[in-house]
């Protein structure tokens, strides 16, 4: 499945999501995470694009694992957060 | 003594060179070949500049860029889009490791923003710092920042308004619901303003330049001398356009 969302986080930043996921396992295939917003080092989104493969898509696992991303490779974000990006996230399974 | 740092007046470039410059610029002075630097620029033809983050076919109309001589780059920096006309672009690089440099990154952007709002101030413009990355005179934006940090050296650029043209700004940009494109334009109207509009009167860019230059120097209490791009930096700046910043896989990466 694909699908889109386009969230702006309180106090933040446009995020636009582009998700490709497993239906049936709810598990996240491919995602693009795009916006306005800033994170140093700009590489890290990327990364957390990557390791977010195969998460499951709900919104315990999603925050706990981009919090544990961010905590293990020092990212930084203005404009965005772990909640926001979550929301924005779980937005493209409405 | 007062510190000396450098200034950079490269005058009109496609948006390509422009970008390659500030990172030409920033891997030399993170070798420690040149000091701390200011650049003031302008962009030949118009462009849009995208953040690191966006995706230009999403936010850019590709066919009426093309249609009207409109050029378009993916910055280094995040941040958003930006319709790069009649305006004055700054950038300053400098060592993260500079005292003039805090950690936290919200706090040196209020720092360089700050040169900005001095400079502002000596055209007779009063304005203030928003967070994230504006300033803003009478509640309306009148430029637009964007800081990287890489190899250990700070990148801020950033615009300054002479004049804006909404509605052409808007026939470039897509907006993600056609249907309140009219409000949205009416919205940004209402928030973003220029230097023109401001003081009632055309302002040149060497003006501006000029009350920049001062603005930097009594921010940062230094003196900028007016300097050229080292032989190496003017090769750089060569590799990165063509490699970098003209090339599909970059600008279309997202």
């Amino acid at each position: 499945m694909q699908s889109k969302s386009i969230y702006k986080i309180p106090d933040g930043k446009l995020l636009k999501i582009s998700l490709i996921y497993d239906k049936k396992n709810r598990t996240i295939d491919k995602i693009s995470i795009m916006g306005d917003f800033f994170a140093y080092p700009e590489e890290s989104i990327e990364l957390l694009e990557n390791e977010l493969i195969n998460t499951k898509l709900d919104e315990d696992s999603l925050f706990n694992k981009i919090n544990t991303i961010i905590k293990k490779n020092n990212i930084e974000f203005i404009g965005l957060n772990p909640k926001g990006l979550t929301t924005a996230i779980m937005m493209c399974l409405k | 003594m007062t510190e000396k740092w450098r200034l950079l007046l490269t005058g009109a470039n496609t948006a390509a060179r422009n970008m390659a410059i500030d990172r030409a610029v920033l891997v030399s002075n993170s070798n420690g070949k040149v000091p701390p630097t200011v650049r003031f620029y302008s962009w030949k033809p118009f462009a849009i500049s995208i953040g690191y983050f966006q995706s230009l076919e999403e936010e850019v109309d590709l066919g009426i860029c093309k249609d009207l001589g409109i050029d378009y780059v993916r910055r280094i920096t995040g941040g958003g889009a930006v319709f790069h006309e009649d305006e004055l672009t700054y950038s300053i690089v400098i060592p993260e490791s500079h005292k003039e440099i805090s950690k936290n990154i919200m706090e040196s952007y209020g720092h360089i923003c700050g040169a900005i709002i001095k400079g502002l101030k000596n055209i007779g413009i009063k304005s203030e710092y928003k967070p994230i990355n504006d300033i803003i005179t009478s509640g309306k934006k009148i430029s637009g920042n964007a800081q990287t940090r890489k190899m250990k050296t700070v990148l801020q650029h950033g615009t300054i308004l002479k004049d804006v043209n909404v509605d052409k700004m808007f026939s470039v940009l897509r907006v993600p619901n056609e249907k309140i494109k009219d409000k949205l334009i009416s919205d940004v109207k209402d928030r973003v303003t220029s230097v023109k509009h401001v003081l009632n009167k055309d302002v040149t860019f060497n003006q501006i330049s000029n009350a920049m230059k001062k603005g930097f120097e009594e921010e940062f209490n230094i003196k900028l001398v007016k300097g050229k791009l080292t032989r190496e930096e003017e090769e750089l700046s060569l590799k990165f356009d063509k490699e970098c910043f003209s090339a599909k896989n970059w600008n279309h990466k997202r």
